[in-house]
Order: structure tokens, then sequence, then C-alpha cells
């Protein structure tokens, strides 16, 4: 595949909430690209196709939902994991993100370290 | 199936907590803002990017309400990513820093670890004000000017904000009461002394607006100072409550800080107030003692006068001219023997009642009262330019009352009075007389001695004016012939000269 192995996409619309993530990701190594919304993910995947994508679920534009649905069907950006960050830890937000083509999810607000865990477990399958 | 919006979270649980993450945030910074704290980079950027959020916080509390829950779960998600970030380094970050940034960590983090439904539930008892926070608030307290502490009553709907109120003002040494509706408040003040009230705008049922307009309508709560919460979206009320006599307001969310000042000088207020009243009171009191000392021989217009112009009180001892009364009832000392105790004072509180009212009618001061005798002045404490003339006719009326006064006598079987006036005019020290422990304005001087002299030669039923108070009175009086005096001390003789009326009356 091609692309950029080291990096990560975040797709996050709360300003606040974005530079924090961005900050932290750096500072633990990361490469960071992000996006405000569904769309813009989706141009910047298929631009940059990074390694791993965090995404809110709750995006304006296009939510998270429908442009993970999108990119798991589009094979282009297929095999391009998505981790879905939700807001709520319920069973059918769970659902719904893997049924959307997510690999993975992460609950707001985010433990942190386990979400740097759940990126490297992706990472090292690519 | 999607119910992302519908979550069970309540919305007032999510900005109370938002509130207690500013109050932990607002420590922090004034910590980190403290000239003998540096800050290493990169962690100052990460300090800024974290009281930025804060402000982000801030702004979107007050920001519309849609979506305003997620939101601030977001911004709060973000502070606590600083706070972890920050943690993480905290080896090389000063102790105050350190120690002011857990707060903001533990509260930010709460929901995520505890119930997401209750974020204040799982508050406990060590939520806000931290250490940290508390010995803020104590040196902020300690720097004040007005460290005086008191009886707030919080009145808020939201359990959340009475609580964090309530802690935060406790903490600063205060005593809270607190209250979840208009109708609680109120109840509350009508029985608690409270100093600051910290009122909510909006609450179900009695509204904040409505609990100050009761206030203000009430004496006894009028001055208590009242402090309005609210949200900026609200800022038209505020300025209307303002105008209702609310003597600040604070928005949420609101900063501890501001709180106690807000308090602070609200309870300043309402001890400034207090001594004013103290005060008020005093002045009432003072005014009390001079109605009734002076009232009994000055009439109301001179007390009244007097107590406008206390100046004008100068009972210190001055020569004034002055015409002098004195008056008794011709064989009352006899007559008295005669009669049961009981009907002595029948007779005299019936008579020095009547005289004493026909006297301040006419603005004379009673001096004293000698058993069936008395002793009037006109002229002082308060010089006027008829007081002769005020005495003639005084005394003209003091006859005139006898007639009735002897009427109900003899309705009761008691014996008819006739009395005598002396009337005399000339200049006598007029002033307080006595010592300290007792003293009395009074009158002394050769012309009370005159006047004496002159009241030994009234008949009864008779007015004896001397020359000098007929000339002081120009001339408005009727007289019966002349007749000489000779008084101990002067050596020509005295004129004095027996009043009929007014001029132009046929006398009687």
């Amino acid at each position: 595949m091609s692309g950029n192995p080291k990096t990560v996409l975040l797709v996050e619309d709360n300003a606040v909430n974005r530079d924090m993530l961005i900050r932290r990701l750096t500072r633990a190594g990361h490469t960071v690209i992000a996006a405000e919304d569904g769309e813009e993910a989706l141009s910047k995947m298929r631009q940059e196709h990074p390694a791993v994508v965090l995404m809110d679920m709750n995006l304006p534009v296009k939510d998270g939902w429908t442009a993970s649905r999108e990119a798991s069907a589009d094979p282009a950006l297929a095999d391009i994991p998505i981790v879905a960050l939700t807001a709520h830890a319920m069973d059918h937000d769970r659902e719904q993100a893997l049924a959307a083509g997510c690999v993975d999810y992460a609950t707001k607000p985010i433990d942190f370290p386990e979400l740097l865990a759940k990126i490297d477990k992706w990472l090292g399958q690519r | 199936m999607i119910e992302s919006d519908t979550k069970p979270d309540s919305p007032n649980a999510t900005e109370a907590w938002a509130q207690r993450v500013l109050v932990a945030l607002e420590t922090l910074q004034r910590v980190a803002s403290r000239s003998t704290i540096s800050i290493p980079t990169p962690e100052s950027d990460d300090f800024a990017a974290l009281f930025k959020a804060g402000e982000k916080l801030v702004e979107r509390l007050q920001g519309p309400k849609d979506h305003r829950h997620h939101d601030l779960m977001n911004i709060i998600g973000a502070i606590r990513g600083y706070s972890e970030m920050l943690d993480e380094t905290a080896d090389s970050l000063h102790p105050a820093l350190r120690e002011a940034l857990t707060p903001v960590l533990r509260i930010a983090t709460q929901s995520a670890d505890g119930d997401m439904l209750s974020p204040i539930s799982t508050a406990g008892d060590s939520v806000v004000p931290s250490e940290g926070t508390h010995a803020e608030l104590k040196a902020a307290k300690a720097g004040s000017k007005s460290s005086d502490t008191g009886m707030i009553l919080a009145v808020d709907d939201m359990p959340e904000n009475r609580d964090l109120v309530s802690r935060l003002l406790t903490r600063a040494g205060h005593t809270v009461v607190t209250a979840e509706s208009g109708e609680e408040a109120l109840e509350l003040l009508t029985t608690l002394a409270v100093d600051v009230v910290l009122l909510d705008l909006m609450m179900p049922g009695v509204g904040g607006a409505e609990v100050l307009r009761r206030m203000k309508d009430n004496d006894r709560l009028r001055a208590t100072p009242v402090i309005m919460i609210s949200g900026r979206q609200d800022m038209d009320q505020i300025v209307s409550c303002i105008q209702a006599g609310a003597d600040d307001y604070l928005l949420k969310p609101f900063n501890p800080v501001l709180l106690q000042a807000r308090i602070a000088a609200g309870i300043e207020r309402k001890r400034w107030h207090d001594r004013e009243e103290q005060y008020r009171q005093q002045l009432e009191r003072n005014e009390r003692f001079i109605r009734s000392t002076f009232g009994r021989y000055l009439s109301d217009d001179i007390v009244d006068e007097l107590l406008e112009n206390p100046e004008g009180l100068d009972l210190g001892g001055d020569l004034r001219e002055v015409t002098i009364m004195m008056s008794d009832i011709r064989g009352f000392t006899t007559l008295s023997e005669q009669l049961k105790p009981q009907q002595v004072m029948r007779l005299l509180n019936r008579y020095l009642g009547r005289m004493t009212d026909v006297i301040l009618e006419h603005g004379g001061t009673i001096d004293e009262f000698l058993g069936d005798a008395v002793l009037a002045v006109f002229g002082a404490p308060k010089l006027r330019d008829d007081d002769a003339e005020r005495a003639m006719r005084c005394a003209i009326a003091m006859q005139a009352a006898m007639d009735g006064i002897n009427a109900e006598n003899k309705a009761e079987n008691l014996p008819e009075l006739s009395m005598a006036i002396a009337l005399n005019t000339g200049a006598v020290v007029a002033g307080n007389i006595g010592s300290e422990r007792r003293a009395k304005y009074g009158f002394v001087g050769h012309n009370m001695n005159v006047t004496s002299r002159i009241e030994d030669h009234v008949g009864p039923g008779e007015i004896l004016a001397s020359k000098s108070t007929l000339d002081a009175a120009a001339g408005k009086f009727a007289t019966g012939p002349a007749r000489e005096l000779s008084v101990k001390g002067i050596e020509e003789q005295l004129l004095v000269f027996p009043v009929t009326g007014l001029a132009g009356e046929i006398a009687s």
C-alpha cells in the first residue's frame, strides 16, 4: 500500500478537542493530520492515505457513520483502519460503528493511553 | 435506534460539571500566572492551550443551548487531555503548579470513570475546591481588605449550583443557607438575618426578579444586598434587576474569585448599612430624648426647629431679653389643706394640664411647675419678635380658660379657683443650670425676682404686666391704671398695669 505509514488522520469538528489531540498525539511521536468533517476526512484519506483514521462520529457536513461507510465501500480507502470516537460507551454505538466499517472504537472522553494502544495495534497490523 | 441526542445525561449536570472544571482551572491559572513560577517549554504551550480550552468552555456555557451538552463534553475532554499530558511531565513542574493541576485533572476525569449520568454525585468530598483552591481562597481572603464573613443565602433551583456555591463560600468562612426556590428564599428571609443574597434569575415558580421585587417592598429586607446570577443571554433582565435595586450580578459560569469578591463587597455594604442604621437609631433615641425632655416645656414647633438646627440648641447660657410669666392660684395652699389628696391632684392636674396647653399654644417655654405655680418664659430658647405680645395674649387666654376649668370643678363639687398672672420683660441668663448629673434649662437673674415681686401684688383673676412688657407689646392691649411697686434692689418704683384685654375691646 502506498501512503504515509506513520500518519494518523484525526477527524474532529470540535477545535479545542482537536487541538488537544493533535498536540498529544504529536508529543507521543505520531505524525498527525486533521479534518473537521466527514467530507474533508474522505478527501484527506484519498490525498494522504493515512495509516490510521481516528473518526469522531458526530460530525457536520457528513457524519462519521456515513464517511466510514463510504470509505469502507471505496476500494482505494477500504484498507485504512478507522477507529470510531463515540461519545458514549453504548452497545449500539459500538455495533453501529462496526457496521459502518470501523475496525475499532474509543469512547469520549478519550482514555489516551488506551487510544495510543489502539493506534499502535492498527499501525502494527499494516 | 439512534439515540445520540436523547442521552439520559442531565444538561444541567454537565453545566455544573463544566463550572467545577472552571473553578479548578481558575486556580491553576492564578498559580501559573505568579511571577515567581516559571514554566518550561513545551509545557508553557500546553498550559496556554489548556487555559484556552477553559476560555472555550466559558464561551460554550454562555452560547446557545443546542448541542451544548455535546460541546461541553468535548471541551472538558480536551481539558482532561491537556491536564493528563501536563501531569505526565509533572516532575518538571513547580510544586505549586502540580498541586493546582491535580484538582483539574481529577474533576475533568471524574465522569469518565464514574457514573456518566451524575458527575455531581461522584463529586464526593474533595471536588471543589481542592486543597489548592482552598489555599488560594484563603490567600485571596487574607489579602483582601474585607475579611469579614457573613450569612449568605444562596438561591438556585439547581442542586449542583447550590452545592458549588455552598462549598466555595463555606470554605471562605461564610455561613451559607440555601434555598431551592424563590418561595423558600422568601420564607427563609422572614426569619433569618441574612447579610447577602445570591439570587439565581431563572427559576421555576417565583423567579429571581420577583424575589428581588418582594425584598425591595419589604422595609426590613430592602437594604440586604442582592447579587443576581444568570447567564449572559439574560442580560436584559439583569439590567432591569439592577434598576429594581439589585446590587450586583454574576454571569454563569461564575469565576469563584469574583464570587468571593462580590460577596465580600456585599457584606461590607451590609455592614455599612447596619452601622448607618445603628447611628440612625441612636439619633432617633436622641431625638426622642430631646423631645421628651424639652417637649414638656417647649412647644412642638420649637422642638422641631431645635432638632432641625441642633446648633441653635446652645444651652450653654446667654443673656437674653425674654418675657417672664408667673402664675399661681390664689389661696391654693389653704384650699388644699381642706381637700383629700386625690381631690388636690385632680384640681391641680386639670388646671396645670389646661395651662400647659395654652402656654405651649402661644409658644411659651414652661420652665417650672411649683405646686400650683407656673413659671413660663417667652423668648427662650428661641427669640421671636412678638414674645411680649404672645405672653400677653397667653395670659388673657389663661384667664379665659379658668371659666371652663371652674365649670368642671363645680360639676365635681370641687372648689372654684382664681388665678393671678404676672408678666415682666427683661434680660435673664438662660441656659442649662445644674450639674452634669442633673441639669435643666432654666433662667436666672434680677428680672426673675422682679416678676416674683409683681406676682405678690396680683389680685385674684388678674393679670399684672410691667411697663417693659407693655412697651414691648407695643400698645396692643387695654390696661387699667398704673400701680407703683417698690422692688428690692431697684432704686426707682416699678410701674405695673392690670391687663384688661386686647386694645379696642371693652374691659370686663
